[in-house]
């Protein structure tokens, strides 16, 4: 989630005026402390959805913050060990009559981040499930690398 | 020889913040600060709050003396998605505050979280909604 030690995971697309300067390089402070905190990645991305990703004994789990979306409006694709999540994020507007913004603070846009894996993942049984704004993406090992089991038996 | 030295921690200001440390500092992890948009048309305001991994059971929004407060946790980290190898964000705690200007009729407030965003519809006191006045010649 965007949060106070996390830059806006979202990108704004074109930027306009002196406001969306100070805006832009509000940001960049804020990529900076990011980048400066502990236990956050560098690249922990500014402009890209946020990511988590772990390892256990099926493979890898990839779970990044897209508040607001569809499962069906990501991709998701492997190419290698290169995973690619893209999309697109629309933010509701005020409808009616007389409507003003006092602040915006979420960002619309495309947006599309790859990631590398630190391991080969089998493609066919990548499985993706979307909860409370949250995407899981669990990428079991490929079978040439997941460990074997090599029985030991007395003789 | 005694130093009149002003404390800083007297001035009430300072009193306030050393206080909001003291209840930060009694919460285990980061206090996050969910990022909004606060807009108005002729009869509500609305806020929309971007709260990832947040469910309804975590989530507090209140209204109290024109004080719009959001708060709660996201959900913890599951121990079945495994050891953590490379990590952007994390769970805890969330807050943010707002004054609102406009009298709000705190019987028709409706809130929605939907996929991770909160959606507020806040209605306008009867007497506090623009009115268009008609010019006639």
């Amino acid at each position: 989630m965007n949060w106070l030690e996390l830059p806006s995971p979202f990108v704004r697309p074109g930027h306009a005026g002196p406001w969306d300067a100070l805006e832009r390089l509000r940001r960049e402070v804020d990529d900076l402390f990011s980048r400066a905190a502990p236990r956050v990645a560098p690249g922990g991305a500014g402009v890209l959805p946020a990511i988590n990703l772990y390892e256990n004994a099926e493979g890898l789990v990839l779970t990044a913050e897209l508040p607001g979306m569809k499962l069906e409006e990501l991709e998701l694709s492997l190419d290698g060990q290169r995973l690619t999540l893209g999309g697109e994020r629309r933010i509701a507007q005020p409808e009616g009559e007389r409507t003003s913004f006092h602040r915006r603070e979420r960002r619309p846009g495309k947006f599309r981040r790859t990631i590398e894996l630190p391991r080969e993942v089998d493609a066919e049984k990548i499985q993706a499930s979307y909860r409370d704004g949250v995407l899981t993406v669990r990428l079991p090992r490929a079978a040439s690398t997941a460990p074997r089991r090599i029985e030991v038996t007395s003789g | 020889m005694s130093l009149d030295i002003q404390r800083p921690e007297a001035t009430p200001a300072r009193r306030a913040e050393s206080e909001l440390a003291d209840r930060e500092a009694t919460r285990p992890g980061p206090l996050f600060r969910p990022d909004v948009d606060i807009a108005e048309n002729a009869d509500e305001v609305i806020v929309w709050a971007d709260l990832p991994g947040v469910s309804t059971e975590r989530l507090r929004v209140g209204l109290e003396d024109g004080v719009l407060s959001i708060d709660g946790e996201t959900e913890p980290e599951s121990a079945s998605l495994g050891t953590p190898v490379y990590a952007e964000y994390r769970s805890g705690a969330f807050q943010r505050r707002f004054t609102l200007s406009e009298r709000i009729d705190p019987s028709r407030i409706r809130a929605t979280l939907r996929d991770g965003v909160l959606e507020l519809r806040l209605p306008k006191a009867e007497r506090h909604r623009s009115r268009r006045i008609e010019v006639t010649a």
